[in-house]
């Protein structure tokens, strides 16, 4: 599958990096780059800004490849780790591109399912997670996402959602413990960690 | 689903990891998580598991194109060098990396730098050697040739860490750590002694190795736990 093979050449790039490899940085670079653009932007709603952390992100890498395991870790999820942690971290240092509109749990969420075009191409893993994901409460699922997709902390979400602070921290703490029993319930039996 | 189990399900480290890689975090909290994160290996894992958990939701993010020269202006911001190669090369590659990380740090970095050629002997003793040791182990032995200002370090039961790095550090009258370079799990290093460290290699200054982020510390001082120490004997 393509999605298998892609992330085969990923890690193969990746561990040449810490040798000091610059066109293996740079083959991580086009194999990436669009979807790690995508989650930055998706994040700090600004170009100039998501380019910032393109840039920050991809110095990060050709420092710290060496971190990267990939017995543990699938290195996208590595990827976008860093780059969700280094957009959210500039979007709580500058706090006025935060995406705040009212969030109305009652109104039929319609992107909460996965797009026509990637459910084409969506892993097994995707699958349970938007199994595990539909399973929630419905004002869970939505803070999730908020928190997920638009970098909210708990007072934007409690604040979206217009109710106490203290209420969307329980939702969201209940919300992922859920997940998390749903999810290895549903576990293919995988390698301990 | 399964209702509602509460948060007593989760250890307060589960919780906060499962906050932090979700990312509602705010202030000090995230800081003290992200912290967390880079010093502690188990924390860092629990994390990681709530990352990868979290990931199948990327798919759903819009690929974008960057703008084209974008790859550029990242080539043009790269260090040297990956702070993971060896020898001197790797000290070198270590400062740059220090050097470029952090704009305070700089000025003091790009000094220690000017001074590697230029290491001046002091007054002459034979050469100095001392045992790293902690733990019921002995980690690294060092031998300190104060003509060449040079010293070089063995690995002796020191095991690898999967994610750390080993840092050597002299720790002189002051009690102030000072980092002298990186070392290896797998063979000797011999780092060139900054010249404004070499007064300090005495029989009474301290070694201690630390375990650090790859690159070494971040801030100039251990972050990390320090798994040994040793103080120098005349040969």
């Amino acid at each position: 599958m393509d999605l298998e093979a892609n992330r085969r050449l990923i890690a193969a790039a990746l561990a040449r990096v810490p040798g000091g490899d610059r066109a293996a940085l740079q083959t991580v670079y086009r194999l990436t780059s669009a979807k790690l653009f995508g989650v930055a932007l998706r994040i700090l709603g600004e170009r100039s800004e998501a380019e910032d952390v393109l840039q920050e992100v991809f110095v990060t890498v050709w420092r710290k490849a060496g971190d990267f395991d990939g017995n543990r870790a699938s290195p996208m999820t590595w990827l976008i780790a860093i780059v969700r942690n280094r957009a959210i971290d500039r979007l709580r240092a500058s706090k006025n591109n935060r995406r705040m509109d009212p969030i109305d749990d009652a109104v039929d969420v319609a992107d909460t399912a996965p797009l026509a075009d990637d459910a084409l191409e969506m892993s097994e893993d995707n699958a349970r997670l938007h199994g595990c994901l539909d399973g929630l409460a419905r004002e869970e699922n939505v803070a999730l996402r908020g928190a997920f997709f638009d970098g909210n902390t708990y007072e934007d979400l409690a604040q979206r959602m217009n109710v106490p602070l203290g209420t969307m921290k329980s939702r969201i703490r209940r919300a992922m413990i859920k997940l998390k029993l749903c999810l290895e319930a549903t576990q293919p039996a995988e390698q301990s960690t | 689903m399964n209702e509602p189990t509460d948060d007593r399900e989760f250890s307060a480290d589960e919780m906060l990891a499962a906050e932090y890689a979700l990312g509602v975090l705010d202030g000090e909290e995230r800081a003290a998580a992200a912290t967390r994160v880079a010093h502690e290996r188990g924390f860092a894992r629990i994390v990681a598991d709530w990352e990868q958990r979290l990931s199948p939701w990327a798919a759903e993010i819009t690929e974008t194109a960057p703008p084209p020269d974008m790859w550029d202006r990242i080539a043009a911001a790269l260090p040297a060098a990956p702070a993971s190669n060896s020898g001197l090369w790797q000290s070198l590659a270590f400062w740059r990396g220090l050097t470029f990380a952090t704009g305070a740090l700089a000025a003091v970095c790009l000094g220690a730098l000017v001074y590697l050629g230029t290491t001046q002997p002091t007054p002459q003793q034979g050469p100095m050697v001392a045992a790293i040791d902690g733990g019921g182990q002995r980690h690294f032995v060092a031998s300190f040739d104060q003509a060449r200002g040079s010293i070089a370090v063995m690995p002796a039961s020191y095991a690898a860490d999967a994610t750390r790095v080993p840092e050597l550090w002299v720790i002189p009258a002051d009690g102030k750590p000072r980092p002298i370079g990186l070392l290896r799990a797998d063979r000797m290093v011999t780092i060139l002694m900054p010249h404004d460290l070499m007064p300090m290699m005495t029989q009474k200054a301290v070694l201690a190795v630390s375990l650090e982020p790859q690159g070494g510390s971040p801030t100039g001082l251990p972050t990390g736990p320090v798994i040994g120490t040793g103080k120098f004997a005349s040969l």
